[in-house]
């Protein structure tokens, strides 16, 4: 999978996130949101009625599109959180 | 929390509120400043700027090198921050109700409040704009900037407005293939007006790096453009782009399609009044200062004694309006407090630079943002609510049943009862009735904001301190 992160910036510590069950990497300092597009994760939910895919649009915490699974927890949104090594994240497919 | 109440409450920690921070600090008031973000600094510094180094080639402009400082020289021992801490509640008796780290709520009260909630992205929608790949210019430059991510390798930057050159620039410089510039907006309405951007020469010198970087990079820029159409099966594979006359209106017979990957778009800005709003602040639509806006006086108090706000939130005008408001707030706040000094000559000079902020915020939120054609042009198909899932459509045919007012709308279709609680989609219900009803009429009332303004978990609520 191709991955979108920018050579020129110098990255902190590197580490292992699980997404659906897959090991995919990251690095502290980057928003799960960020590090999901990097690995080539676009699509993060579907939408209520029509069960659409969607991904971030805003990437500030207003529009409530990125919504993912984290360690077990509903509708977080990715763009609000910070990479931590090891955590489990459930995308919807 | 170390208090149950504080003498300022501050409510967002972006340019007006770290500004109004630093003048407030030392006086022998308590302060608490809230944020819902991990950092402070708001929307344009996203990253505390010991973590700004992780780009070596991103050099921070003029306006975020004041940012910076601010940030730097903030007098944490005289304030209280909180960070990833959302407002959710307003009640009588200066009474707030907040959700902290997502774990509790607490309730806060306070003497004075001080709104400094900035603004967000204004949406115009068009067929397909729901599939991922389709963002904002907004979320292209925080993955950038602070994560050092492309949210594409390849992209078209539309909509209108300043912030798309800004975008594209960024792009570029972080080796991102951008295909073409779409304005929807003609050249020749901005030539007119360059005089009012006289008072604005770092705006102007800002302007020119950006096209100077997308000029000699052989991008086309096109004006009188915009996107009609994306596609693509579960991620973006083209757009279908049109060319409109100076009305905004398409014409037909001139489009265009674009393989792309990505599609940055922005319309410009809209205030975050939800918060004043649901404080009962007085709160008007005015074009020139980017549509629904918090009425203040010269002091920046709003409509309620007591409650002031300062930045965006007053009239989308830039960092350094913010600053401006920031200081002039603070300052009206210690003569509330009786800390005088030599405020008087200090405000004094604030409102008379601020005047130069709201020229050049009239000059660009009346050249850019979007037109009735362009809301009227809007297929059926197309979704407003993204939360609901409600269509162009749904809304046409609720309006032409009576439903003509938001709050009307909003019950008849649920378009703005999801999770943003319509922080998407209401500037475009709210120009699209407009159309219908008048905007300005005495009827016209913004979805209502009630607790909780943003999704609570209930193990928070449970957790009550």
């Amino acid at each position: 999978m191709e991955d979108l992160r920018i050579n020129s910036v110098e990255r902190k510590e590197k580490v292992t996130i699980k997404v659906n069950g897959k090991d995919v990497i990251a690095y502290t300092g980057e928003t799960l949101l960020a590090a999901l597009i990097a690995s080539g994760y676009k699509q993060l939910k579907k939408s209520p009625v029509l069960k659409e895919k969607r991904g971030g649009l805003c990437g500030m915490g207003v529009c409530y599109e990125c919504l993912v699974t984290i360690d077990g927890e509903k509708n977080i949104r990715a763009c609000m959180q910070d990479v931590r090594a090891g955590m489990e994240i459930g995308i919807e497919e | 929390m170390k208090n149950k109440k504080y003498d300022i409450i501050i409510i967002g920690s972006g340019f007006a509120g770290i500004a109004s921070a630093n003048i407030l600090a030392g006086k022998g008031l308590s302060i608490l400043m809230i944020d819902e973000n991990f950092h402070v600094g708001g929307q344009l510094l996203r990253k505390i700027p010991q973590e700004l180094g992780i780009n070596k080639k991103y050099k921070p402009d003029y306006v975020k090198k004041i940012g910076n400082a601010f940030v730097n020289n903030l007098k944490r021992d005289d304030i209280e921050i909180l960070n990833n801490t959302s407002v959710i509640g307003i009640y009588d008796n200066n009474e707030i109700l907040i959700e902290i780290e997502k774990k509790r709520v607490a309730s806060i009260h306070y003497e004075v409040i001080l709104f400094t909630t900035g603004a967000r992205e204004r949406y115009l929608p068009f067929k397909g704009w729901t599939i991922p790949g389709v963002f904002s210019a907004g979320m292209s430059q925080v993955l950038m900037k602070s994560s050092g991510v492309l949210p594409s390798r390849d992209v078209v930057v539309g909509g209108s407005g300043l912030f798309l050159f800004s975008a594209a620039y960024e792009f570029l410089n972080n080796g991102a293939k951008v295909r073409s510039v779409l304005e929807s907006t003609g050249i020749a309405d901005k030539v007119k007006m360059l005089p009012v951007l006289l008072h604005n020469f770092s705006k102007i010198m800002e302007g020119a790096r950006y096209l100077g970087k997308i000029g000699s990079s052989g991008v086309p820029i096109r004006f009188n453009t915009r996107i009609i159409e994306a596609r693509g099966n579960g991620s973006l594979e083209e757009i279908v782009i049109g060319k409109t006359d100076r009305n905004g209106k398409l014409i037909t017979g001139k489009e265009k399609i674009i393989k792309v990957g990505g599609f940055a778009y922005s319309y410009g800005f809209v205030p975050n009044i939800e918060l004043p709003n649901l404080a009962g602040c007085k709160i008007s639509f005015k074009k020139e200062l980017g549509g629904w806006v918090v009425d203040v006086n010269e002091n920046m108090e709003t409509s309620i004694p007591g409650v002031f706000c300062a930045g965006e939130v007053t009239g989308v005008g830039g960092a350094l309006k913010s600053v401006n408001e920031g200081e002039t707030a603070s300052l009206s706040i210690l003569e509330r407090f009786e800390k005088n000094g030599s405020i008087h000559a200090k405000k004094n000079k604030l409102l008379k630079e601020r005047k130069h902020h709201l020229n050049f915020a009239k000059y660009f939120n009346t050249l850019y943002g979007i037109r009735d054609e362009e809301i009227s042009e809007i297929p059926d198909e197309t979704i407003i609510c993204r939360c609901e899932d409600v269509k162009m459509g749904d809304i046409r045919e609720a309006v032409s049943n009576g439903f003509i007012s938001p709050g009307a709308l909003k019950t008849s279709v649920r378009a703005g009862m999801g999770n943003c609680q319509g922080r998407t989609c209401g500037p475009i219900i709210y120009n699209l009735l407009g159309s219908v009803s008048g905007i300005e009429g005495k009827n016209f009332t913004l979805f209502s904001n009630r607790p909780p303004v943003k999704p609570v978990k209930i193990s928070s609520l449970i957790n009550r301190s």
